[in-house]
């Protein structure tokens, strides 16, 4: 390389050029994100495509397909943000900072409510909430005697409340990675100089997570965004239908155009959030707090307020994280539907088969695939997250290190894309483009590559986002000083960024891997062994309404995830042992 | 020639032995006996189907038990994400599948039928037993249903809806469940049927109201003015399948509502405490029955053993048909061939008040009543 570069000029003012890293890494984001929405905005051209661009936007049907559905996905999207990172921050600073008892287990049960499928917690929601509207069993306000009105049974304010209870752990885990960073002296300089504990917390702590902040914020608001499940079943008894809602449908009844469309111009306004947010962070100056010498925390102490603080935070975990757990562990015991808490039977995790119940299907740990089913699930979810982590740390990386390049920008957005994309659009456009083979690259159809290749690009933007908000905290005078003592790229990433930002790192990881392992659709066009995933057996399961089997498998996955979490949370500790004291 | 190397290159990533077979054979193999076509599927060794079923895992089973030699790749998928997948592929230049097997059919017909991308394969020995409408283009294996039903434990005396327009009268508003149409191809569909019905759907206002029925000038037919006054009575959506069910079927105190679903809903009204009951009276129609169909693959890399799967899917000439159809006899759905005698607990085919669709027609005017029912959300 350097022998090349020194003799061919034009290539050593490239490499040397501000512009070298960031276009290289554009051409990559190219290669696996822009190449499909391409495809997607092929689909949109074609005569089925103009029509389908014309209903959306400029026909009667425009104000139900379009502008309403828009509203209350707004709507959702801010008020989730919103909700999550004053929830989230405010955990992560009680369990980062202060000296609240119980930390550790108040930061599991912060990370819970991420794992459990939004289906449990609306499903939660509505055997507490349901009402007289659908008939049928009431919920349990109802049924003892506490009239619950239309709008607090179903619509935009349950949806709103469910989504914010499941997305604030997003939110909690990247601000509890950036918080972490935080640098005892710098606190202790600040009590040092007298100053009050509400002024350092927010002239110095909220200044130096603004970053996480807003990465928190951001993957909230597009996992609101693009939520099927609480709207579908929360908004549909009162006509509620979100932009998610309705790519589904359009997809599903045959309008794929349609779909499409409507994904597009939710790209389009999203990325016009995300440019705003973006002028925001980069207006203001990055504070730069990992430098190198030892950062123990300090904590804060909370005095008469330890208690009371403990115990708001466990309210908060019980109800968004128990409750939702204990009614599909209900449902995944209960031998009739709607009845959730009587004549309790294991059969549906371990019965045998061929007996009256459940028409003969045996538990699920008997299910001859489930074993098979696990390993494969854990496979695909380590291989996701490790290239998800590969290159959401490249990428993030680039963008806080070349900041001043204009093609930055453009590959800080870019990498936010796919969390818009619909997993069905994605899958289709991997099979298109890299199922034959296409230029050097070789027909991947089938194989486990592309599965993870387009499982890579869809979940990216949670590897980006988390490894920003660590990122833009580390100092550049440390590679500064590896690299005046000769440390090559590759060292330098691995000895000093890699470990110092690995927080940040495995948060990543950890979305990535329990997004990956609960995903269906994407996955599930791309499969073709017969050895199916977790995923897919509990969809087989709840297709021929079995759902206490689903739902039993559905827990699984739970566990499956807080093995993760436990697991990068050893790793992360390994790592940083300098922060053991 | 390139064509074929690049099958073969994506059979051998597949794992499968890929054998490419002449065009000239797969004439033949339209005409041949499941005995003739085996030593050709031996020599091809697999079959890859896709199935909207995910009973299709104990096909794998018994047809491998059958047929020693042929490996069975089952995949289970639903049908909108068969269609995508199979499009993505064959524009891809990518031919990996051999079956499949699905309903949508509204859209198998507008969409991959016209496009040359599946084909019709009807066993010689089934044909006599199969209605000819359901054999015109593919192969319907059963048929399945969207009906009203109602809570028979609450309405012992039968149902309380004998004519569809009632549902658009007061006393049944936000009463009528159904889930929501933009979601879910079959409810759409019935509300396609109502539609396309709309001389039966006058005559029905008529008896009902006394009067002839008077359509909005922007709306075609009586059907289409039905959808309108159900909508603007409130109609209730509920997009969980037992939600929906337990809402109209559960046995417990107080009126209950009506709701559309499918017929086989009420198999499980003993163990689930609930009394589902099909409305059949109801005139018009109580709903409509929809084909899931058999089709090949275009270009099915394993085009005899394909056909042997299909032939061995339409079941034997036992009245349960046989390990090939029984896992699929769920009470509520109809096998295509009638010598497989109905479920012993469901009303006889004959006897159904139901509309069977016509997966053309219903292609064509599908567009229109969605989006008349996205107006009205």
């Amino acid at each position: 390389m350097n022998l090349l570069t020194a003799r061919v000029p034009w290539l050593a003012r490239a490499v040397q050029s501000r512009d070298f890293v960031p276009l290289i890494m554009l051409a990559f984001t190219a290669l696996l994100v822009v190449a499909p929405l391409m495809m997607i905005l092929l689909a949109t051209l074609t005569p089925d495509g103009q029509a389908a661009w014309q209903a959306v936007t400029n026909s009667p049907l425009s104000r139900n397909l379009w502008w309403r559905p828009l509203g209350n996905t707004v709507i959702l999207g801010l008020g989730v943000t919103i909700g999550s990172v004053l929830l989230g921050g405010f955990l992560a600073w009680l369990i980062v900072l202060t000296d609240v008892p119980m930390r550790r287990f108040l930061a599991v049960m912060s990370i819970l409510p991420f794992m459990t499928p939004s289906f449990a917690s609306a499903l939660a929601w509505a055997t507490l909430f349901r009402n007289e509207r659908i008939g049928g069993q009431a919920g349990y306000l109802a049924s003892n005697g506490i009239p619950v009105p239309d709008w607090l049974a179903w619509g935009l304010v349950p949806t709103l409340i469910v989504l914010i209870a499941q997305f604030y752990s997003l939110a909690y885990t990247l601000i509890a990675a950036s918080l972490s960073s935080v640098s005892g002296d710098l606190v202790e300089s600040a009590e040092m100089a007298g100053a009050k504990r509400g002024r350092i917390l927010f002239g110095i702590v909220l200044p130096i997570v603004t970053p996480a902040l807003i990465s928190g914020g951001m993957l909230a608001f597009a996992g609101a965004v693009s939520n099927f499940a609480a709207p579908a079943l929360l908004g549909a008894p009162v006509r509620m239908q979100t932009l998610s809602t309705r790519i589904y449908g359009m997809v599903q009844t045959g309008n794929i155009e349609r779909g499409y469309v409507l994904a597009l111009l939710l790209m389009i306004a999203a990325a016009a959030l995300l440019y705003f947010s973006d002028r925001f962070v980069s207006g203001r100056r990055a504070f730069v707090t990992v430098t190198g010498k030892g950062t123990r925390t300090k904590r804060f102490t909370l005095g008469r307020w330890r208690w009371p603080l403990f115990a708001f935070a466990t309210a908060i975990g019980v109800i968004t994280t128990i409750v939702p757990i204990v009614v599909l562990f209900a449902s995944s015991m209960a031998p009739r539907p709607g009845v959730l808490f009587s004549n309790w039977t294991l059969h549906y995790w371990i019965g045998q088969g061929g007996t009256q119940i459940a028409e003969g299907q045996a538990g699920i740990f008997r299910n001859p695939h489930l074993i098979d089913g696990i390993f494969t699930t854990i496979r695909l979810g380590l291989t996701v997250a490790g290239c998800a982590m590969l290159v959401g740390l490249m990428i993030a990386y680039t963008i806080v290190r070349y900041k001043a390049s204009p093609y930055t920008r453009v590959l800080s957005q870019l990498s936010f894309v796919p969390l818009f994309i619909p997993s069905i659009a994605m899958a289709a456009a991997y099979i298109a483009m890299y199922g034959t083979s296409f230029g050097p690259i070789p027909a991947l159809y089938g194989t486990f590559i592309l599965i993870a290749m387009a499982a890579t690009a869809n979940l990216m933007p949670y590897a980006v986002q988390s490894g920003r908000g660590v990122l833009s905290q580390l100092s550049a005078d440390l590679e500064e000083s590896a690299r005046l003592t000769g440390a090559g790229p590759m060292r330098r990433m691995m000895e000093i960024i890699v470990p110092l930002a690995i927080r940040g790192i495995m948060a990543g990881g950890l979305l990535v891997f329990v997004k990956i392992v609960r995903d269906l659709s994407l996955v599930v066009l791309l499969f073709s062994a017969s050895t199916p995933l977790l995923s897919m057996i509990a969809f087989q399961y709840a297709s021929q309404g079995f759902m206490q089997f689903a739902n039993a498998v559905t827990l699984l996955i739970l566990v499956l995830c807080l093995l993760a979490s436990f697991l990068a949370h050893l790793l992360q500790n390994r790592v940083q042992k300098w922060k053991k004291t | 020639m390139k064509h074929h190397l690049k099958m073969t290159l994506s059979g051998v990533l597949l794992g499968a032995a890929a054998l490419v077979a002449a065009p000239t054979q797969a004439q033949d193999f339209d005409t041949m006996t499941a005995e003739e076509l085996l030593p050709y599927a031996l020599e091809e060794g697999k079959v890859t189907i896709l199935s909207l079923s995910s009973r299709i895992a104990q096909i794998k089973t018994s047809f491998e038990e059958k047929y020693p030699g042929i490996e069975v790749e089952a995949v289970h998928l639903n049908s909108t994400r068969q269609i995508a997948r199979l499009q993505a592929e064959q524009r891809a230049g990518i031919y990996a599948v051999d079956v499949l097997y699905l309903s949508e059919t509204p859209v198998v017909y507008r969409d991959l039928l016209p496009a040359g991308m599946v084909e019709a394969y009807i066993p010689e020995r089934v044909k006599a037993d199969v209605p000819e409408a359901l054999r015109e283009n593919l192969l319907t294996h059963r048929l399945s249903t969207r009906a009203l039903m109602y809570n028979e434990a609450a309405h012992p005396d039968g149902s309380p809806i004998s004519n569809l327009w009632q549902l658009t009268m007061p006393e049944w508003r936000s009463r009528v469940l159904i889930d929501d149409p933009t979601q879910r191809g079959e409810t759409l569909d019935l509300l396609v049927e109502i539609a396309l019905q709309a001389d039966a759907m006058a005559e029905a206002y008529e008896a009902q109201f006394g009067k002839a029925i008077e359509v909005d000038r922007d709306l075609e037919g009586a059907g289409e003015q039905f959808i309108r006054d159900l909508f603007n009575n409130d109609v209730v959506m509920i997009n969980d399948t037992q939600t929906l069910r337990s809402a109209v079927g559960i046995i417990s105190e107080g009126s209950k509502p009506v709701g559309f679903m499918t017929y086989s809903s009420s198999r499980n009204n003993e163990r689930d405490g609930m009394a589902l009951q099909i409305s059949n009276e109801t005139v018009p129609g109580a709903g409509i029955l929809f084909p899931t169909v058999l089709a090949l693959s275009k270009n099915a890399p394993h085009p005899a053993a394909a056909r042997l799967m299909i032939d061995y899917l339409m079941g034997d000439d036992s009245p349960t048909g046989g390990t090939g159809f029984e896992p699929f006899a769920v009470q509520g759905d109809y096998a295509a061939r009638r010598t497989i005698v109905d479920h012993p607990d469901a009303i006889p085919f004959e006897d159904l008040n139901l509309w069977l669709i016509d997966p053309e027609r219903t292609g064509q005017a599908r567009q229109r009543i969605l989006d008349l029912v996205i107006t009205l959300q």
